[in-house]
């Protein structure tokens, strides 16, 4: 109760006080959070492809959109494709070992990544001939976003292979012997047996990975500073930047209020689908 | 035979209370008369931006002081996040590991003051011995100093090798036209990335180079305004549009280098893939300068003011050794000390009795440079405002950087214009 209902309480009731005179000022803070082309540039986002940024809460959504079908369809590939690999056990643990690293780490191996001088991606674009192209990924307003996401990736796909290998050990066998004596073939029994079987673990995958993304802040804070100018920004990153730079409680603890009720929102609706399956 | 009885047991039993009366009184003086055991002295924590060769010269100095007083000193560099937004967080829970911290923002340092989290410093300092602007600084409404000004630093220009130079039949600007010239010819330079050495971390090179165009361009007064707030100047004034119009059109020339870590930039100046670098004062004791003697460094032409910052101590309320806190707050501010940092380079005393001869050649030059009657030091322009806006001007730059076109640049006034308004109000 005290560790989590009172903060819950403390932070809704901040969101409507002002800052330094602490008076109440009602939905000011959400209206001035909102109003801010930071949270949602409705003139870049009219023109989407003229590129970021189109303030936090659409890069969170961004993270959402192209961040979570890479994982679950990595996660799934590779614990299909490691299920009866002899020595798998070793290859799994050493691409789990991204969500064991502390995020913020992992934000500091992905800036050398993207490095210009020093980072393999780069070195790559070097040895195959298109040492024109390279450049420091993270610092330009039309790769920092994109990059950060797909760059994301591999951490957090561990946890969506781990948790796709433990559905695969619970689909019975018998299942893919029937298929096998009926004629079908191993893209079939795929779609048709192991995908509808690995539902509930594409709730459970699908359910952290949207919770994961909708806070992300760590390899943000890291590896661009939600920049260059507002290019890479993220709900969780500017909530930071109000309270312990600006100083100002009441909008950082609006943008929480509305970061939880989007969180919740989501996680209702899954949660509900996963208690239907 | 009769048994001689000589001395009665009783009277050998007064002898024994006596004795023992003797030996406890011998005892209680001597436990008395014995001096006191010496308190083992604290070691304080002391945290600054500083590492490298600023941390190993800053270390040299606590050891004088440790030298002197038997105090131990422990030092931690932190880096400029850490300390901007770590130690506040510390403080507002009214705990602080931190015996002494040292920090070039005024604005956070009378924040701090103002929510009562640290010690007032008026009685520590002989406040005439430093410049009336430093103390200025950090003196809030009612006249109360709440820091002592360590050393400053300047950022007297472009830093260039000479050698590199003579070796390109390269010569120094006076002229914001030959400026320009130099840069083209500069990027002909075979082996060359980019003129200029763009520096990050979180953006505060890029900043200091911007400061230099305000005032090279705008003059001083333009900064001071900026610094003032919209009351006295607009981020989006025909003034400033100016200035970053010029700023734009040589970044969209690509004469600058995209930001890079500020120090790895300093070894690919250092290896002639760049011609130039702005930075403070504190060039000349970076390790990745292979032989200062062959620095040297070039003003912003035709500039009337230099972007000056001032290392500021302050001691926290909870401080856990407060009376050595304030032992050692003292000794810093003093010539003495100041003048043992001065010598190690990079850096220039506040103190009044700080001598000429302690300075090293280059720094001098810097110091002979900025002295002149001609040029203002101007405070360091997101340093002085701080806050919100900091992050935001240095976020901004970033984007201006990498995007240098009039549609990004106006954008980047709108968005500092509106930091601006909102920190004023």
């Amino acid at each position: 109760m005290v560790f989590v209902f009172y903060p819950i309480v403390d932070t809704i009731y901040m969101s409507f006080l002002e800052k330094g005179t602490g008076e109440f000022v009602g939905l000011d803070n959400y209206a001035e959070v909102v109003s801010r082309k930071e949270f949602l540039d409705t003139k870049r986002l009219a023109n989407f492809f003229g590129g970021p940024s189109y303030g936090a809460l659409i890069h969170n959504l961004l993270w959402i959109v192209i961040h979570l079908p890479l994982v679950v369809f990595f996660g799934l590939l590779l614990a299909v494709f490691l299920r009866d690999v002899k020595g798998s056990a070793i290859i799994k643990t050493t691409i789990f070992l991204g969500i064991v690293i502390p995020l913020i780490v992992g934000g500091v191996v992905l800036r050398f990544i993207l490095d210009k001088d020093a980072g393999i991606l780069n070195g790559i674009l070097r040895a195959v001939g298109f040492g024109a192209s390279v450049r420091d990924w993270t610092v330009y307003p039309d790769t920092a976003l994109i990059t950060v996401i797909l760059g994301s990736v591999w951490i957090w796909t561990g946890f969506s292979m781990i948790v796709y290998s433990a559905g695969l050990q619970g689909i019975p066998v018998d299942l893919y012997e029937a298929a096998k004596i009926d004629g079908a073939s191993r893209w079939r029994t795929f779609w048709r047996i192991t995908v509808p079987m690995l539902k509930p673990a594409t709730i459970v995958v699908v359910t952290m990975t949207l919770l994961w993304e909708l806070k992300i802040f760590d390899i943000v804070f890291v590896a661009t500073q939600g920049g260059p100018g507002d290019a890479s920004k993220v709900l969780a990153y500017i909530m930071y930047i109000d309270a312990f730079q600006g100083n100002d409680f009441g909008t950082a603890a609006a943008i929480a209020v509305i970061l939880t009720i989007m969180t919740f929102g989501f996680a209702a609706y899954l949660v509900s689908r996963m208690a239907k399956s | 035979m009769k048994r001689n009885k000589g001395v009665s047991q009783t009277a050998w039993m007064a002898i024994v209370a006596v004795l023992i009366i003797i030996i406890a009184v011998m005892g209680v003086a001597w436990y008395l008369t014995m001096p006191a055991p010496e308190e083992e002295k604290p070691t304080l924590t002391v945290f600054s931006l500083w590492s490298e060769g600023e941390e190993a010269n800053f270390l040299q100095c606590l050891g004088n002081f440790t030298e002197e007083t038997g105090i131990n000193v422990t030092h931690y560099h932190y880096t400029t996040e850490d300390l901007l937004i770590g130690v506040p967080m510390q403080l507002r829970a009214e705990s602080s590991v931190a015996d002494v911290i040292i920090a070039p923002w005024p604005a956070w340092i009378l924040e701090l003051a103002s929510e009562g989290h640290l010690l007032e410093a008026t009685n520590l300092i002989t406040a005439t011995k430093y410049p009336t602007s430093y103390i200025n600084a950090v003196k809030d409404a009612n006249n109360k100093i709440w820091a002592s000004p360590f050393k400053a630093s300047g950022k007297p220009g472009f830093w260039y090798k000479t050698s590199f130079f003579t070796d390109n039949g390269l010569s120094v600007p006076t002229t914001y036209a030959a400026f320009k010239t130099l840069l083209a010819n500069i990027t002909a330079i075979s082996g060359i990335e980019e003129a200029v050495a763009s520096g990050d971390t979180v953006g505060w090179p890029l900043s200091d180079t911007t400061e230099a165009f305000i005032m090279g361009l705008g003059g001083y007064q333009l900064q001071e305004d900026l610094i003032t707030g919209p009351s006295a100047r607009n981020w989006t004034d025909t003034e400033v549009r100016n200035v970053f119009g010029n700023l734009t059109e040589l970044l969209a020339a690509d004469y600058f280098s995209a930001p890079a870590e500020w120090t790895s930039q300093i070894t690919k100046f250092w290896d002639e893939k760049y011609g130039i670098y702005f930075m403070g004062s504190w060039m000349t004791t970076m390790s990745q300068i292979g032989d200062v003697t062959d620095l040297d460094f070039f003003p912003f032409p035709g500039t009337d003011g230099v972007g000056g910052s001032v290392d500021y101590l302050i001691i926290p309320k909870y401080a856990p050794h407060p009376d050595e806190a304030k032992e050692l707050f003292q000794w810093l501010s003093g010539a003495d000390a100041q003048e043992i940092m001065v010598g190690l380079g990079g850096f220039f005393g506040t103190h009044a009795d700080v001598p000429a001869t302690a300075y090293t050649t280059l720094d001098k030059k810097v110091l002979d440079f900025i002295s002149q009657p001609t040029i203002h030091i101007v405070s360091d322009l997101d340093d002085a405002v701080g806050g919100k806006f900091q992050t935001t001007f240095w976020a901004q730059l970033r984007l201006l950087w990498v995007s240098p076109t009039t549609t990004t640049m106006n954008d980047v006034l709108d968005a500092l214009e509106e930091q601006a308004l909102a920190q004023q109000t």
